[in-house]
């Protein structure tokens, strides 16, 4: 069993790292941002089934559900940031420095 | 607004993770429109950031629970037994809140957003993840708080000093507040929630009076007094309630704090924070100076400009 944590861990990781260090577009801070839940929803999902308590089959669904809104949230930000600044590179969001 | 309230009971009244990053989503969702409510540029930048940040910090949260249960079987919010866990839930509240070191994205959302939400977000957004920190605080890593919490106001200070605008000097007033609340958190919980609460008083009428002489710049602070006189005089005292001046209100948290430290035997703690917010002193003491004691170097005018909101404040600063 430690095997498929590892692997939810490691997807876990590769994605936090890769929404750190995203570069030039939005876009692909949200697909990690993304990933990371999906992630999340996987390891969640491996729970009722070892332990064998279905009560719990509720709690990814949720899970789902609230990242859904939130990816819906990241992407009508997009839209306006590249409606206001022309593109979604994020060199153009210096407006608001010191 | 009604979101809001909702997602906030939602994640105070918790004991099962799942319902506190529940309510934590619910808030973030609710504030983003708010911010980005103008279509100005800044504001759908600010909303951006601010989406972001609160994003990463609520499923590195997320994950860290569920690595909790993993390994100890529970959800229960107060037991969190995993060490790995308990770091990654210190990361992750502290990026929610704009602890140093993830305090980076908070003036800079301050600065994009109006006044009236700028306001939300240093008070009402900031009290669910206190509660969580504090419903978990006797499993956290007291050194990395206290680290983070002095560094919190070390920064807090030193960034401040060299800003104009007023959202800014208040987003680093919110840093150094911040690291003072959890400084205290491992200890005496009580003082965490009375700092917080006499902080978000005094914030609350700080921004309110400046969201009606509408001053966003230290300059437009400077000519504020031809427009609402027994408002700046308010202003000024609460800005020194805030900078924690005795016979005032804001050093009650800050005395008791330091009571409490000594208790603990972490006088050189004490005597460091202290020392560092000074440093905060020095820019409530300018905004005091330029609001009140002098006169602009630009004309000014008697003339009333637009309606004056009701100065609620004008009580506040005497409690």
């Amino acid at each position: 069993m430690s095997l498929i944590h590892l692997s939810f861990y490691s997807a876990f990781t590769l994605s936090s790292l890769g929404l750190a260090f995203h570069r030039t577009h939005l876009i692909s801070a949200l697909l990690c941002l993304e990933s990371i839940i999906l992630s999340i929803y996987i390891g969640l999902s491996l729970w009722p089934v070892q332990n064998q308590a279905t009560s719990f089959t509720l709690l990814p669904v949720l899970i789902l559900a609230f990242s859904a809104c939130e990816a819906g949230t990241g992407l009508a930000i997009l839209v306006a940031s590249t409606r206001t600044h022309g593109s979604d590179h994020l060199h153009n969001l210096n407006l608001l420095q010191c | 607004m009604l979101s809001l309230t909702l997602g906030t009971m939602i994640t105070i009244t918790s004991n099962h993770w799942v319902t506190a990053w529940a309510g934590l989503e619910i808030n973030t969702l609710a504030v983003i429109p708010l911010i980005s409510k103008s279509h100005h540029p800044r504001a759908i930048e600010a909303a951006t950031k601010y989406f972001l940040t609160q994003a990463t910090a609520s499923a590195l949260m997320l994950f860290s629970s569920m690595t909790n249960a993993w390994s100890s079987g529970q959800w229960d919010i107060t037991q969190l037994t995993n060490p790995p866990s308990c770091l990654l839930l210190t990361a992750a509240i502290a990026i929610k809140l704009g602890l140093t070191p993830f305090h980076f994205w908070f003036p800079e959302v301050l600065q994009g957003s109006s006044l009236t939400t700028a306001l939300l977000l240093s008070t009402a957004m900031k009290f669910p993840p206190t509660t969580i920190l504090l419903l978990t605080s006797h499993s956290l890593n007291p050194t990395l708080l206290s680290t983070m919490a002095i560094m919190s106001i070390a920064l807090g200070g030193w960034m401040g000093l060299n800003q104009t605008q007023t959202r800014k000097i208040l987003a680093f007033s919110s840093i150094s507040h911040l690291g003072w609340m959890t400084i205290i958190i491992t200890y005496n919980p009580k003082l965490t929630l009375l700092t917080f609460y006499l902080y978000s008083l005094m914030t609350t009428s700080i921004f309110l009076s400046m969201n009606s002489t509408n001053t966003l710049k230290l300059s437009t602070l400077m000519t504020s007094w031809t427009k609402a006189p027994m408002l700046n005089t308010t202003l000024m005292l609460t800005l020194l309630s805030l900078a924690g001046l005795p016979p005032l209100t804001g050093f009650l948290p800050k005395w008791l704090i330091i009571q409490e430290l000594t208790k603990q035997e972490m006088t050189t703690t004490a005597t460091t924070i202290s020392m560092l917010s000074l440093l905060g002193l020095f820019f409530y003491l300018r905004l005091t100076y330029c609001s009140t004691i002098t006169l602009p170097p630009n004309s000014s005018n008697k003339m009333k400009q637009w309606s004056i909101k009701k100065p609620v404040n004008t009580l506040t600063p005497t409690l």
